[in-house]
C-alpha cells in the first residue's frame, strides 16, 4: 500500500513538472498565439478587443499570474480556444481526436501484446525448433519496419488498388455515433488497416521480449524442479515460466504507450483517420498553440497513467513488491 | 537400517556434453548401486560429474547434455528407456530432488502452497484440492514449519526454511529415493546442521534412500552409509563412509581426505592436491589421476584401471597400485 502511495505522489509530482514545462515552452518561443489572431484582423481591432483576445489566451498579466491561471485552466480541463477552428474550444477537438486514437491504439496494442507474447512463449519453449527458427527472424524483421512504410503499403494495396477497405475516416459519413452493432462494425471496418499497420510493426517486439526472458528462466532451479516434479508441460510453461516472464513485459507495455501514441500520428495521416495525430499535424502546420500544448499534456498524462497502471499490475502480480 | 537390496542399479552410465566441435564425456561409464534405505554419497571436486549423474538418474539431462549409454535400473526396469507416461509416474513418485540453492528452487511469484499441491494433484488427481491442501499442511508440520505459512511466498522465508520447504516438496509423494544435490551448501553452518539432522530423522521415519551430493566430505561421512568418490567423470572408489578417511584405497581419496583439517589435534599444514583435473576434451592416456598422483607408475600412464571389489576392505577402487 505504501508502495502505491509513493508511486501516486511521484506521478502527481511528474504531472506538475509536465504542466509547468508545458506552460513555459511556448512562452520561450518567439511570438505569442494571440498575435496571430490579432494580425489576421489587419488592424481592424480596437484596444479593448485586442485585450480581450489576449486575455482569452492567458497572455496578460505577470508570468506568475499567467502560470496560476494556466494551472487553474488545466484543472478544469479548459485548454483555451483553438486558433485554427476559432472559436471552437480546444478541449472538444482534443477529446474527439483522442477518442479515435484510443480506438486505434487500444485495439492495436492489445492484439500486438497478446499475439507477440503468445508467439514468444511458444518460440522460447521450443527454441531452435521450426516455429522459433521461422517466426523469430520474421518477427524481428517486421519489428524493424517503420510504421510509415507499412501504412503506405497497406493503404496502397488494400484501399487504393483492391478497394477492400475505405480511403479514410473513422466511420461512414452517413452514420452518427451510437452503440449499435452497425455503427461499431462500421468503425471496426474503418479501423482495420490502421490497426493492422500498427500491429505489424509492434508485435515482434513482444515476441522477442517474451522469448528472451523465458529462455533465461528455463535454466532456473525452480523450472528444473517443476519439470522434475512431473508436472504437465503446460503447467510448467505457463505457471512456472510465462508467469514470471510476463512481469517485465507489463513494464514495457506501459513504456510503449507513449511511443505508440506518437507512432499513431503517421498512421492517422496516411489513413486520413480523425485521431489526435491528424489534429496535431494540422495544429502544427497552423501554429495552433493551445492545441499543441494540450495535446502534449494529454500525451504526458497518458504515459503517466499507463505507468501507474503497470505499477499497480506489478504489485498485484509480483508478491515481492507487496511488502509493507 | 539400510538393507543390501539394491533400489537403483547404475550400470555403465555415460553422459556427454555435446559442443559444436567437440564432445566432453562428463560421466564415463560408471557403476554403482543405491540400496534400499541407504544414504549414498557422491563426492569429488567441482566438475567431476556428480551433479551430471544426479540429473541423469532423474532423467533431467537436457541438451547440450546427452545420456549416451548405460542403464539405470529400478526394480529391473530401465529408467533411461521410460516412455512419457512411465516417466511422469517415475518422477516424484519414485525419485524426487532437493536442489543446491534453496534461494532459487521455489518460484518467487506463486504461493508456496501451490508448489506443493500441484505435484500432489498432478500425481493423485483423485485426491482433490482439499486433500492436496491437507497433505501440504501435514508436510509442513513434518519439516517443522507452521502450516499457517503455506500461503506465503518464498521471499518471506529464511534460507533454512526455504530448504525445509524444498524437503517438504520432495517428500510430498513418499518417494523411495531423494536426490539431494548439495542441499546445504548455500546455508550457514548452524542451519546446515539443523537441516541434516532433520533429514536423518525423516529418513529414519520414512525409510527413503538418499543420493547425497556435496563437496563437504566431513558432512558426507557423517551422513552417508557409503560414499563414491568421483574424479574426472569416473568413480575411483566406492567405500563404506567410515573407511574413507581411515582406510582409503585410492590415492585420490586419500588426497581428498588430507585436504580437510581435523577439528581436534595439533595444527597441521594442509596439503592440497597439486595440479588440476584434466580437460575432458583432451584426456591423458591411462589413469586420469596419474598426472597428479604422487605414486603413479608406468602402467598408470598407459592403461586406465577398472573399478574392482576388494572384499577384505569392503571397498571398490580403481587403481593399479592395489594389484
Amino acid at each position: 500500500m505504501l508502495y502505491i502511495l509513493r508511486r501516486v505522489a511521484f506521478y502527481l509530482a511528474a504531472f506538475f513538472v509536465a504542466v509547468t514545462l508545458n506552460f513555459f515552452i511556448p512562452r520561450i518561443m518567439p511570438g505569442d498565439p494571440s498575435a496571430r489572431i490579432i494580425a489576421s484582423f489587419q488592424g481592424r481591432l480596437n484596444e479593448a478587443q485586442i485585450e480581450a483576445i489576449r486575455a482569452s489566451y492567458g497572455t496578460t498579466g505577470s508570468m506568475w499570474e499567467q502560470y496560476l491561471s494556466y494551472v487553474g485552466q488545466v484543472m478544469r480541463m479548459d485548454f483555451g480556444i483553438s486558433t485554427v477552428q476559432f472559436p471552437e474550444p480546444t478541449s472538444s477537438l482534443l477529446f474527439y481526436g483522442a477518442t479515435w486514437t484510443l480506438v486505434l491504439v487500444g485495439i492495436a496494442i492489445t492484439f500486438a501484446f497478446l499475439i507477440g507474447t503468445m508467439m514468444g512463449i511458444h518460440a522460447a519453449w521450443n527454441r531452435g525448433g521450426f516455429f522459433d527458427s521461422v517466426f523469430t527472424p520474421i518477427n524481428v524483421m517486421l519489428n524493424a519496419f517503420t510504421p510509415a512504410v507499412v501504412a503506405l503499403l497497406l493503404f496502397y494495396a488494400f484501399s487504393l488498388q483492391l478497394q477492400w477497405f475505405p480511403l479514410g475516416r473513422a466511420h461512414s459519413t452517413g452514420l452518427s455515433p451510437n452503440w449499435s452493432f452497425e455503427f461499431i462494425g462500421n468503425v471496426l471496418y474503418h479501423a482495420t488497416l490502421p490497426v493492422l499497420s500498427i500491429l505489424i510493426v509492434s508485435f515482434g517486439g513482444w515476441h522477442l521480449g517474451m522469448r528472451n526472458v523465458m529462455i533465461n528462466l528455463l535454466n532456473e532451479d525452480f523450472v528444473i524442479l517443476a519439470r522434475a516434479k512431473g508436472l504437465s508441460d503446460r503447467r510448467v510453461r505457463y505457471r512456472y515460466v510465462a508467469r514470471n516472464a510476463i512481469l517485465p513485459q507489463i513494464t514495457s507495455l506501459a513504456l510503449s504507450v507513449g511511443f505508440l501514441l506518437g507512432g499513431a500520428l503517421v498512421t492517422e495521416q496516411v489513413f486520413n483517420y480523425p485521431g489526435l495525430g491528424k489534429f496535431t499535424v494540422t495544429a502544427i502546420e497552423s501554429r495552433d498553440y493551445s492545441f499543441i500544448q494540450a495535446q502534449l499534456l494529454l500525451l504526458t498524462m497518458s504515459v503517466l497513467v499507463a505507468n501507474f497502471l503497470s505499477d499497480i499490475a506489478n504489485v498485484v502480480l509480483d508478491p515481492r513488491l507487496r511488502k509493507g | 537400517m539400510s538393507s543390501d537390496r539394491a533400489l537403483l542399479e547404475v550400470r555403465n552410465l555415460t553422459v556427454d556434453y555435446v559442443g559444436e566441435h567437440s564432445i566432453a564425456r562428463a560421466v564415463n561409464g560408471i557403476d554403482f548401486d543405491i540400496r534400499e534405505g541407504e544414504a549414498f554419497g557422491l563426492a569429488g571436486e567441482s566438475g567431476c560429474g556428480k551433479s551430471t549423474v544426479a540429473f541423469a538418474l532423474a532423467r533431467l539431462t537436457r541438451l547440450p547434455g546427452l545420456v549416451s549409454g548405460g542403464e539405470v535400473r529400478l526394480n529391473g526396469e530401465n529408467v533411461l528407456k521410460f516412455d512419457k507416461a512411465r516417466l511422469k509416474a517415475y518422477r516424484w513418485n519414485e525419485v524426487s530432488f532437493v536442489f543446491q540453492s534453496a534461494m532459487n528452487a521455489l518460484n518467487p511469484v506463486i504461493p508456496v502452497a501451490e508448489q506443493i499441491t500441484d505435484v500432489i494433484e498432478t500425481h493423485n488427481p483423485g485426491l482433490g484440492a482439499d486433500g492436496a491442501r491437507a497433505r501440504a499442511e501435514e508436510l509442513f508440520e513434518l519439516v517443522g514449519i507452521p502450516p499457517a505459512r503455506l500461503d506465503d511466498f518464498s521471499h518471506q522465508f529464511s534460507g533454512g526454511m526455504r530448504q525445509r520447504i524444498c524437503i517438504a516438496i520432495a517428500l510430498a509423494l513418499n518417494p523411495r529415493l531423494i536426490i539431494m544435490d548439495e542441499p546445504t551448501t548455500a546455508l550457514d553452518v548452524v542451519v546446515q546442521r539443523d537441516i541434516i539432522e532433520q533429514i536423518v530423522d525423516l529418513k529414519a521415519k520414512l525409510g527413503f534412500s538418499v543420493l547425497f551430493i556435496t563437496h563437504d566430505l566431513g558432512l558426507m561421512i557423517e551422513f552417508c552409509d557409503r560414499i563414491g568418490i568421483m574424479y574426472s567423470g569416473e568413480l575411483v572408489e566406492v567405500a563404506p563412509s567410515e573407511a574413507i578417511l581411515t582406510n582409503a584405497l585410492h590415492p585420490y581419496t586419500r588426497a581428498l581426505g588430507n585436504s580437510f583439517p581435523p577439528l581436534t589435534g595439533p595444527r597441521l599444514r594442509m596439503e592440497g592436491i597439486p595440479g588440476s583435473p584434466p580437460d575432458l576434451r583432451s584426456l591423458p592416456q591411462g589413469c586420469r589421476f596419474a598426472p597428479r598422483c604422487p605414486r603413479a607408475m608406468d602402467i598408470c600412464r598407459v592403461e586406465n584401471p577398472e573399478l574392482r571389489l576388494y572384499p577384505e576392505h569392503r571397498s571398490q577402487a580403481a587403481c593399479h597400485l592395489l594389484n
